[in-house]
C-alpha cells in the first residue's frame, strides 16, 4: 500500500540554489526510510517539502492518493496533522513543562481560544501521559522542558509528534546533536514506533551504521538528486564513495 | 550608474554647503562682521547677489563644484564610496577638502551657537552663578510634602502611560515583526505600513505630544500621561518586534508542523520565547517614563515638572533646589530598582 508518491520534485531557493532536482520516489506504508547524503545535499529541504514547511518549486506530492502539492489554509493544516515531525534541535518550548510541550502536538485539534486558555480536554491529557510512557519519561511530565538532557528532549519531541497519531513521521537529523549512546536510545524508540504502531518513518541520518541498523530502506541524495535507492545492506564501499565523494571515510557509531 | 548619480548629487550638496559656509560665515560674519548672518536666515534668504536670489547662487556654485569634482575625480562622494585608491593624488586632495569641510563646520557651529567665554566667566556673570547655586544648595524643606505628592503623581502618571500602552504595543509588535509577516503581499504591506507608522510617531518627541495634548484635553497630568502613552506604544512596539525577530525559529516550525493555526503558532512558538524580555523592556520603559514625565510636566503635563516650572517662573530658587533634589532621589531609586528587577529576570 503506497503512502507517499513524490514525482519530479524540485526546489530552487530565491538565491538561486537548486536544493532538489527532479526527485521521484514512492514510500509504502510501514517503511522506515533513511535519507542519507552530505550536508547541503537537499535532505532537509526534501523533508520540509513533504509537509510543506517549504514550498516546492515544481513537481507533485501525492499523500494517501491525494495531491497535496498546492493545498492551502485549512486543508494544509489537516494534512500536516497527519504528519509528525522531529528535529535535530528538538525545537521544544524550553520555558514550558514537558506535559505542555507534548500537548502542543494536539494543537490542530483544539480550538485557538481553548488552547490559549490552556483548556485541553482530559482525553488529550491522558494521551499525552501515555505517549510520555511510550518514550519512557512520564516521570518528567511536570518538569521544565529545557531542564532535560538532549536525549530526553528528543523523546519529548517524539511524544509530541505521537499526539498527532501520525501516518507518517518525518525525522530531520534526530540524533545529530546527541552522543552515541543516546543516539541509539532515540533510534530504538523510532524503531519501536515504526514496528509497534505501524507509523511510516522518513529519517535523515548522517551515520551509515545507524542506517544499516534501523532503516529498511535507504535513499541517498547528492547535490539534490537521488543517486541511490535500495536496501541499506547494498551500500558498498563503492556506493559510499559515490554518495559522499572520493575522499570520504566511513565513521561508525556504536 | 545609480551610484554615480547619487555621488554627483552628494557632491552637489557638499559644494552648495561649502558655498553657504564660505559666504555667510567666513565672508559676512567673520570678515565683514555682519551679526548673525546665519541665524537671521529668513531676512537673509531673501537677499540677492547681482539681482539673483542668493540660494540660487549657492546652488549654482555647488553645481559647478560638483562638475569639477566629477571631471577631476577629486570628489567627496568617491571618497565616501571607497572608489579612490590609496595611491591616487585625488584621494589626498579629497581628504584635504573633507578636513576643510569639517573645520568650517566646527567654526560655523561656534558662530551659530554664539559661544562666549565672556558671558560665562565675567565677574557679574559669576556672581549670578553664585547666587543660583547657593540657593539651590539650600533647599526649602517647607514645600517637601507638596513636592512628594507631586512626584507621586509623576510616578503614577508614568505607570499608567506604560500600562495603558502595553496592549497596543503587544499587538503592534507581532504585526510589525518581519519574520512573522513574510506570508503574503497583504501581511508584508501591513508590516511596512506599521513599521513606517511607529517609526514616525516615535520620532516625535513626547514633549511635542504633550504640547498637542495640553491643547486637546487641557493642562494637567492627563495630557502628560497621553503624551507618554503615545510615545511608549511606538517605542515598546519597536523593542518588542526586534525581540520577536530575534527568536529561534525552530519551535515555531515545530508548532507549524503539527497543523496548528497561525495564532496558535505565534502563541505557543513565539510568546514563551519573548515573554521575559518583554517584561524587562516594560519595566525599563516605566523607569524612562518617570524621567520623561518630569520634563513633560514643564510644558503643563502635570506632576513634579509642572511644580518645578511654577517655582522657576517665580525665581524661587530654594524651592526649585528642593524639587530638583526630590526628582534626583526618585529617578535614582527607580533606576536602581528597575535595574535590580531586570537583573533578577535575566
Amino acid at each position: 500500500m503506497m503512502l507517499l508518491d513524490i514525482r519530479s520534485l524540485s526546489k530552487t531557493y530565491p538565491n538561486g540554489t537548486q536544493a532538489l532536482k527532479s526527485v521521484s520516489f514512492t514510500v509504502e506504508r510501514g517503511e522506515f526510510v533513511a535519507v542519507i547524503g552530505l550536508s547541503g545535499s537537499g535532505k532537509s529541504t526534501l523533508l520540509r517539502c513533504i509537509n510543506r514547511l517549504i514550498e516546492p518549486s515544481s513537481g507533485t506530492i501525492l499523500f494517501d492518493g491525494q495531491d497535496v502539492t498546492h493545498i492551502k489554509g485549512e486543508a494544509l493544516r489537516h494534512y500536516r496533522q497527519r504528519i509528525g515531525m522531529i528535529f535535530q534541535q528538538f525545537n521544544l518550548i524550553g520555558q514550558a513543562s514537558v506535559l505542555k510541550n507534548v500537548l502542543m502536538g494536539a494543537l490542530g485539534s483544539v480550538s485557538t481560544i481553548d488552547s490559549i486558555l490552556g483548556r485541553f480536554p482530559q482525553s488529550l491529557h491522558e494521551m499525552a501521559l501515555r505517549n510520555l510512557q511510550i518514550v519512557g519519561i512520564a516521570d518528567k511530565a511536570s518538569e521544565r522542558a529545557d531542564s532535560l538532557s538532549g536525549g530526553q528532549q528528543q523523546r519529548v519531541a517524539i511524544a509530541r509528534a505521537l499526539m498527532q497519531e501520525p501516518q507518517l513521521l518525518l525525522a530531520d537529523e534526530p540524533v545529530a546533536s546527541l552522543d552515541p549512546a543516546t543516539s541509539h536510545s532515540v533510534m530504538r524508540y523510532l524503531g519501536y514506533i515504526n514496528r509497534q504502531l505501524g507509523t511510516t518513518i522518513i529519517c535523515n541520518l548522517h551515520f551509515l551504521s545507524l542506517v544499516r541498523e534501523y532503516a529498511s530502506r535507504a535513499i541517498a541524495l547528492r547535490n539534490g538528486e537521488i543517486v541511490f535507492d535500495g536496501s541499506p545492506s547494498e551500500i558498498t564501499e563503492e556506493w559510499f564513495r559515490h554518495i559522499y565523494g572520493e575522499d570520504a571515510v566511513e565513521v561508525e557509531i556504536r | 550608474m545609480k551610484q554615480r548619480i547619487a555621488g554627483f548629487l552628494f557632491d552637489w550638496l557638499v559644494g552648495a554647503y561649502l558655498a553657504v559656509m564660505l559666504h555667510r560665515i567666513v565672508w559676512q560674519e567673520l570678515l565683514l562682521g555682519v551679526d548673525s548672518a546665519l541665524s537671521s536666515a529668513p531676512s537673509n534668504s531673501g537677499a540677492v547677489i547681482a539681482g539673483i536670489p542668493v540660494w540660487l547662487v549657492y546652488g549654482a556654485v555647488g553645481l559647478v563644484l560638483a562638475i569639477a569634482a566629477s571631471i577631476s575625480k577629486v570628489s567627496i562622494a568617491l571618497l565616501v564610496q571607497g572608489k579612490l585608491e590609496r595611491t591616487m593624488w585625488q584621494r589626498t586632495a579629497a581628504l584635504h577638502i573633507a578636513s576643510l569641510l569639517l573645520s568650517l563646520t566646527f567654526i560655523t557651529g561656534w558662530v551659530v551657537t554664539k559661544i562666549s567665554l565672556v558671558d560665562m566667566f565675567s565677574g557679574e556673570r559669576l556672581r549670578a552663578a553664585g547666587r543660583i547655586f547657593s540657593n539651590l544648595l539650600q533647599p526649602e524643606f517647607a514645600i517637601l510634602p507638596q513636592a512628594l505628592s507631586a512626584i507621586v503623581e509623576t510616578v503614577y502618571l508614568a505607570f499608567m502611560a506604560t500600562v495603558l500602552a502595553l496592549p497596543a504595543s503587544f499587538v503592534l509588535a507581532f504585526l510589525s515583526a518581519r519574520n512573522l509577516m513574510r506570508g503574503n503581499v497583504w501581511t508584508r504591506a501591513t508590516y511596512t505600513f506599521l513599521r513606517a507608522l511607529t517609526n514616525f510617531t516615535r520620532s516625535i518627541e513626547p514633549l511635542v505630544w504633550a504640547v498637542i495634548f495640553t491643547v486637546w484635553v487641557k493642562v494637567g497630568p492627563f495630557p502628560g500621561m497621553l503624551a507618554l502613552m503615545v510615545h511608549t506604544i511606538s517605542s515598546l512596539a519597536k523593542q518588542y518586534s526586534e525581540q520577536i525577530e530575534d527568536i529561534d525559529p525552530g519551535p515555531m516550525e515545530a508548532i507549524a508542523s503539527t497543523g496548528a493555526r497561525p495564532l496558535q503558532i505565534v502563541w505557543f512558538g513565539v510568546v514563551p520565547q519573548v515573554f521575559i524580555p518583554f517584561l524587562s523592556f516594560t519595566i525599563y520603559r516605566w523607569d524612562i517614563n518617570v524621567r520623561m514625565a518630569t520634563v513633560i510636566g514643564l510644558v503643563g503635563g502635570g506632576g513634579i515638572g509642572t511644580m518645578l516650572n511654577q517655582y522657576q517662573m517665580l525665581a524661587q530658587w530654594r524651592e526649585v533646589g528642593l524639587i530638583v533634589l526630590v526628582i534626583a532621589l526618585v529617578v535614582w531609586a527607580m533606576d536602581y530598582i528597575s535595574a535590580r528587577i531586570r537583573e533578577a529576570l535575566a
